[in-house]
This record gives C-alpha cells, structure tokens and sequence, in this order.
C-alpha cells in the first residue's frame, strides 16, 4: 500500500474524513469497509487500575481510554501529524506561540459542544500541571480567541515536532471542561466511566472481566466508527489469549498478547494475521535499572559491570523467541528520526564484568562479592524469566542474588514508589521524541515519588538535565537531532537505567478484521476505522 | 509396646493400597535427600538448549525448560521444596490445631465457644485466597508460603482435636487424676492428648497432601518464591508453552498426582492402622 495516496487523500479533504476506506497493510486497497458488528480486543497485559488514569499509569489504562477520548492530532505510520479533533496546528515565527484551530460541530458524549474554553482548560488545568508534567514547563497562557482558536504562548522558543508529539502523545488527551472543572481532576470518580469526543463511549465496566463500549452515534466524523460495538476483554496469561483465539472469543489482541510459539501455529491456518506494524510511537523495551540511592549502585563502574555480565542476546533469542534484539543507547532502533549507534555498547563479557567490578572496590570474599534485591515486575510473563535469567547472569559474577517477582501493583509500589530495590527489571514505550518518556528516566525533575515510569534510580547529573534542557527548547530540527544525540551517549555511558532489549511487538487479529494497525500507535488510537469483514 | 508395634505394621500392611503410597513417599523422600548429590549444581541454572523434550537427550532425561534448565534436576530439587513446605505446614496446622481443639474442649465454656467461632470464621474463608492473600501481603518467600499454608488448614484438626477431648474429658481415667490433684496441662497433654492423637495424625498426613497442592497453587500463580526451585512453579512456568511443549507441565504434574496420591494413601493406611476397630468393622 503507498504511504503516498493516503497523504494525498487527507490533504485534499482537509481531514475532514478521517481515514476512512483507506488502503492498509492488513487489508485490501479496493474493500470497501462494513458497518456493524462486536470486536472483542485485548492486549498482552492485565485490567487497568482505573479505565482513565489522568496522570498516566502505564498502557492498561492508555488502551482503554483512547477509546473514549481523542487528541488534537496524530502520528501516522509514516511519522507525518495528521489532524484529529484540531484542523491546525501552526507556530508563530519565532516558535513562542502556536494557534489551535479546532474542528467545528464535535460534541461530547453528554451532547455538549467542544469549544477553545475546553481546549485552554486542557492545556493549563490538566496537560501542564498532570499530564505532560515538566514537558509543558514552558507553557505561560492559553488564550480562546474565538470559539474554535486558541493561542498557546510560552515562555522560551518550543521546537514544533515536539509540541506536536506532546498533543498526538499520551499526555495529550482532551478532557471535558465541565465535567472536570473544579474537581480533582486525579481522583474524580468519572475516571471509571469517562466521558469524551470519542468513536466509543462507556457501556459497562465489569471488573475482572471486561468493558464494553457502545458505538457513539453522534460522533463528529459521520459514519465512524464502523462498529457497533467494542469490548476490551482481559485474560490472565497468554496461553488462555491463544485458546480465546481459537475459541472464537476474542478479535485483535495488542502488544504480543500470545506466547511466542504459538504466533506460528496461529497464523499457519490463516485464519489469523500478525502485524508488527503500528508499534513505532510506543516503542517497547525492557530495561533494567539501578538504584542510586544504594551505595553500590551509585558507581558507575559497577553499573557498567553489570551490564556486561547480562547476555542480551539470549534474553532475545530465547526469552523473546527472537522478536526483540539488544538495546544500543536510551533509544529504540526503530526510532527513525534520533537513533544513534554512536554510543557505548556492553557487550556480554563476563571477564570484564568481574574485572571492572574488582576494580570498582567489590573483589570476592568468601564467595560473594555484595547482596543484590533484584525485583522483575511480574507484568509481563517475559519478566519472569528475565528475572530468572539475570539471578543466574549476577551469581556467575559472585554477586548473590535476592529475587522478587511482585505482582503489577505490589511491582510498582516497590519500583516507583517505595524505591525498594537494588537493581529492577521494567517496562516502558516510547514516543519517538524523547521528550518527555524517554528522558525522563534520567533527568533530576523525573523524579516524582509515587509516579510510574519515570526517574526511580535517583540519578541526577547536571549535564544531563542542561542537555535535555537544550533539546527542550532547539527549533532547529537537525541540531535538535544532534542533541538528542548527545543524550543518548550521555545516558549511555551513566547507564542508571538503560533498555536490555527493544521489543519488537505483535498484534494478532483474525482476518476478518481489517484497516488495524495502520497509525504509529494503534494501541492508543481510537479504533474508529476498524471494521469487520463478515 | 513392641506387639504394639507390630500390631500396627501388620495391620498397616494389610491395606495393599497404603504400602504402594509408602513405597512411592520413600522414593519421593530419597529423591528429595539425594538432590544434592545426584544434582550438584543449582538446579535453577541455565544449562542446555531450550525446549529438549524429554528422552531426546541423555543429559538431559527428562528435558529441559523454556529457558534451557534441567527439568530433572528441577524435579529432584523440587521434591525438597515440596516436602519440606508440606512437612512444615502440616506441623504448623497440627500445633495450632492441637491447640485450639484442646483448649476449647476442655476449658470449654465462653473459652470454647470463642475458639470455635474463631475456627468457623477461619473455615469460612476459601483457603486458596486466603493462603494468596498472606502470601501477598508478607512476601515471596517460602517461609512464608508454609505459614499460609498451615494457618488456613488447622481448623479441621482443631475440631476433630476437640470432639475427641471432649468425648475423653469426662471419662474415669480423667477424673482420677483429677481427683489425684494433677495440674490441668498435664491431664489435657500428658493423659487425654495421647488418647485423642491416633485420628489427629491420620488428618495431618492428609494435610500434608493438601499443602503440597496448595504450594503448587501458589507457585504456579507466580507468587511462589523465585529463588528456590519448586514443582508448581515448574508448571506455571511452563503454562505458556502448554500447546507446543506440553511436557514441561506434564512431568512436574505428574509428580505431583503422584506424590498426592501416595500421601493419601499414606493416610488411608494410616486410619486403619489407628483406628483398628473402624476397619473391622
């Protein structure tokens, strides 16, 4: 399918109809979509906390909530913006203001209108102080200037592919003003049962099973979504998603929601497709980090160390079943636009792990050089293994090895909250600019106790924080390039946090479901275009 | 005592069925004690290629795991774990239940209405949850998991503890050394409690099978202890290869069943041996 009919095609309709019959990798250029019908979806993990969690909480909640809620913009296959509930997004000269223009005639669920007031809500009530965080530190005012336009004005010179990643990204989700307004915005219960401009609106959340969606009529691009119906159904583990399959019980599963093995078996009697595309603004990595507030783990050489003394490759090959390879540097190889080989590599190397780790202070004695808590978070069923793995890659250094593999919450506590390890073994995606999710792990304002998927090693290096300070506010595109580049070598070498292996995920679905995975991030799209061939 | 003895083996032995379960707890207990011996290396290691089914390769007998670990060796260490969570529960549920059962029967009286409310509630609360529910809130650890899995089975042998105290509490040779003048704690554990014990022991052989089902529960719901090596968790790991390479669940499965069985019908034996009259009956 070309990148270039479809771009050809927004452009001449102005986005005014979203996508619709367009040409996608898992379906036929010439098949014209069918309304109706009940997709059953799930991903490769468990039930969120709360089907909206404003501040962010990991991809449980972002898959379900993106269902219901829309962004301004968003990211094509192709890395190109594409407008969503905003027909504009255009920076002034000198890159200090940006002017919104949104969409006309979109409701939300509840019939009431979307207008700039919601749109200045959004920016400075909950982007700024929640969701975005110290991404939008720059931002000063929003102003509605007429119903459907909004300045956006900042303090300091905001690069626009930056901005644009903030909107089209998970921090950039647009929330009802009137429902929110007042309230606390993190522990309003309507998180439960969110109400949005989305395709889908909340039916029913049955905990521990399943929630269903019902179609939004009114949605503001007539004809969409093409279901009747969307239910988010969660399993345990993924040899029960792999029999759900075939029972017939379940559509399209999300981010590896199958054991490896059987992604063969499945797709063998082509009644099932895998699709590795859709993955490319939420790059997945495993990582392993290491706790700054620990004596032993303040030392880079150790953490260097370490890292050495972990075979990468069969972290890949056996425990991912080869759909994953090793990390090089902070970033993802499928990051087009900042990835960099020019960083410090560890490759496996037990001998230099044990020397470096003499050198460091820490020689064998009676059989042990140091204990280590080493906490795997039981998210994913991979995680297991890893943890099992590098007991056993630390113990052949003589380091003995105290493992834990903690349930979801009980992992986050202790990782993100408590920081109630040594050395621990996470998760997280990636957009493809760096900023926020990616250098956040490594920047001092990171550090926010209690929030997930952020600084928790502690680490703070000045260098880092102006680096990342400069990425935040270069126009320039290709110096902006340089200085991610900078990060990464920086990152790298620190190495308090660094990705082990960049996953490679795969999205199952049955044949017969079609126009999926067709953005940079289809797990967070909203699943409008979907339809069924039945 | 030593017709007794003797007395006891035959009938023991007369249950065909009991002296299989024996014969397969031995194995299972030599397996446990030669572990280190037969496998001196830390059973958790990763030695070979993945995925060896097993008879394919005579290092390997019974194959290997998903990340390439002796299965053998698993099993054997296993057996130490499994054994040794079940042995200890099972003393734990005997030392509450013992207690409780006594105390209530013989203090009796609001003591024993207490207690047995106590022992209700604890019935009360499905035992599977209930071990998860300690299990997650001290800690991965196998300490842990046999007090859980010994905190949820007492009831059973507090309440058959005390039908028997109370059944033996007024009985003449009781209140002989009452009138003698012998402390309370003497008459219930050195007179009454060797009386009441012959059904105790049969119901905690049978809890020592249920402990091992309740440690590979946890286990294979991944809250076991990660660090040691254990038959459920054997299983749960290998749960995700279940369509493709099924034997990883299959062997320690099967050793579970196996040992289970054996244990139960250790138990059975056991109830013939102690309660003579039951079986002739």
């Amino acid at each position: 399918m070309s990148g270039f009919s479809r771009r050809d095609f927004l452009m001449t309709t102005a986005g005014a109809v979203l996508a619709s019959g367009l040409a996608g990798s898992s379906s036929a250029a010439t098949a014209t979509p069918k309304r109706g019908g009940t997709l059953v979806g799930t991903w490769g993990g468990f039930e969120p906390q709360s089907l909206f969690v404003p501040a962010g909480g990991g991809s449980s909640p972002y898959f379900t909530s993106t269902k219901v809620f829309e962004r301004l913009i968003r990211l094509t296959a192709d890395l190109k913006f594409e407008p969503v509930l905003a027909l504009g997004i255009e920076p002034a000269e000198d890159f200090r203001s940006y002017t919104i223009k949104l969409r006309p005639n979109v409701s939300w669920h509840d019939g009431k209108p979307l207008t700039a007031d919601d749109l200045v809500f959004n920016a400075i009530q909950y982007w700024k102080p929640i969701s975005a965080g110290v991404t939008l530190d720059a931002l000063q005012t929003a102003e509605a200037v007429d119903p459907l336009t909004v300045v956006l004005k900042f303090k300091v010179p905001v690069p626009e592919f930056f901005l644009k990643s903030v909107l089209a990204g998970k921090a950039g989700l647009v929330i009802p003003k009137h429902i929110y307004d007042g309230s606390n915005i993190i522990t309003n219960p309507i998180n439960n049962t969110p109400i949005g401009t989305g395709p889908f609106k909340v039916k029913e959340w049955v905990r521990g099973s399943h929630v269903e969606y019902a179609r939004n009529d009114n949605y503001w691009n007539s004809g969409l979504p093409y279901l009747d119906k969307l239910v988010i159904r969660w399993w345990r583990d993924p040899a029960s998603r792999s029999a759900a399959f075939e029972a017939g019980q379940l559509d399209i599963g999300t981010f590896n929601p199958i054991p490896a093995p059987d992604i063969a078996r499945l797709t063998a009697t082509k009644k099932f497709v895998a699709e590795t595309k859709g993955y490319s603004n939420s790059a997945w990595i495993t990582s392993v980090e290491f706790n700054q507030r620990r004596e032993i783990f303040k030392k880079r050489e150790v953490r260097q160390a370490l890292l050495h003394a972990i075979d990468r490759s069969f972290i890949a090959d056996t425990v991912f079943f080869g759909r994953a390879r090793p990390s090089l540097g902070a970033l993802h190889f499928s990051n087009s636009i900042f990835f960099t080989k020019d960083v410090q590599d560890y490759p496996f190397d037990v001998k230099k792990a044990a020397a470096l780790l003499d050198a460091a202070g820490y020689p064998v004695k009676s059989g042990s050089r140091f204990k280590m808590s080493l906490v795997s978070a039981g998210w994913f069923e991979e995680n297991v293994k890893i943890g099992q793995y590098l007991k056993q890659a630390f113990e052949d250094v003589d380091i003995t090895v105290d493992l834990a593999i903690p349930d979801r919450a009980t992992s986050l506590k202790r990782i993100y909250t408590d920081y109630d390890y040594d050395v621990a073994v996470s998760n997280n995606s990636a957009s493809i600019e760096p900023i926020p999710q990616t250098t956040q792990y490594y920047t001092t304002d990171g550090i926010v106790k209690g929030a997930a998927f952020r600084n928790a090693t502690g680490y703070s290096n000045p260098k880092m924080d102006e680096t990342v300070s400069k990425m935040a506010i270069e126009t320039d595109e290709k110096k902006r390039v340089s200085l991610v580049h900078e990060f990464d070598k920086l990152a790298a070498s620190d190495a308090p946090v660094l990705p082990m292996v960049d996953l490679e995920p795969v999205t199952i679905a049955r044949s017969d479901v079609r126009d999926h995975s067709l953005t940079a991030d289809f797990m967070g799209e909203s699943w409008a275009e979907v339809w069924l061939d039945r | 005592m030593l017709t007794l003895f003797f007395d006891f083996v035959r009938r023991f032995a007369r249950n065909r069925a009991a002296l299989v379960g024996l014969f397969l707890v031995l194995v299972v207990v030599g397996v446990a004690i030669a572990a280190p011996w037969w496998f001196p290396r830390n059973p958790l290691r990763i030695v070979g290629r993945p995925e060896i089914w097993p008879f394919m390769s005579s290092r390997y007998p019974l194959g290997t795991d998903s990340l390439g670990r002796d299965i053998a060796a698993m099993i054997a260490h296993g057996a130490r774990t499994t054994l040794l969570i079940g042995l200890c529960a099972s003393l734990t549920a005997t030392i509450i239940g013992i207690t409780v059962g006594a105390t209530a029967a013989y203090v009796g009286g609001w003591v024993d209405e207490l207690l047995m409310r106590l022992t209700e509630l604890f019935q009360t609360i499905p035992n599977l949850i209930f071990v998860l529910t300690i299990v997650s809130i001290l800690g991965q650890k196998i300490e842990y998991v046999t007090i859980a899995v010994g905190v949820v089975t007492w009831t059973p042998i507090a309440r058959m503890t005390r039908a028997e105290f109370m059944s033996l509490r007024d009985r003449e040779f009781v209140q002989a050394c009452r009138s003698m003048g012998m402390g309370s704690l003497r008459i219930m554990f050195g007179e009454i409690l060797p009386n009441a014990l012959p059904p105790v022991i049969v119901l905690s052989s049978l809890v020592i099978a249920g402990a091992v089902l309740f440690e590979s529960a946890v286990a294979f719901l991944g809250l076991g202890d990660p660090n040691v090596t254990s038959w459920g968790q054997l299983i749960g790991d290998g749960r995700t290869l279940i369509r493709t390479s099924w034997y990883i669940c299959a062997v320690p499965g099967l050793a579970i069943m196996l040992t289970v069985l054996a244990l139960n019908l250790v138990g059975d034996g056991l109830n013939d041996a102690l309660n003579p009259k039951l079986r002739d009956r």
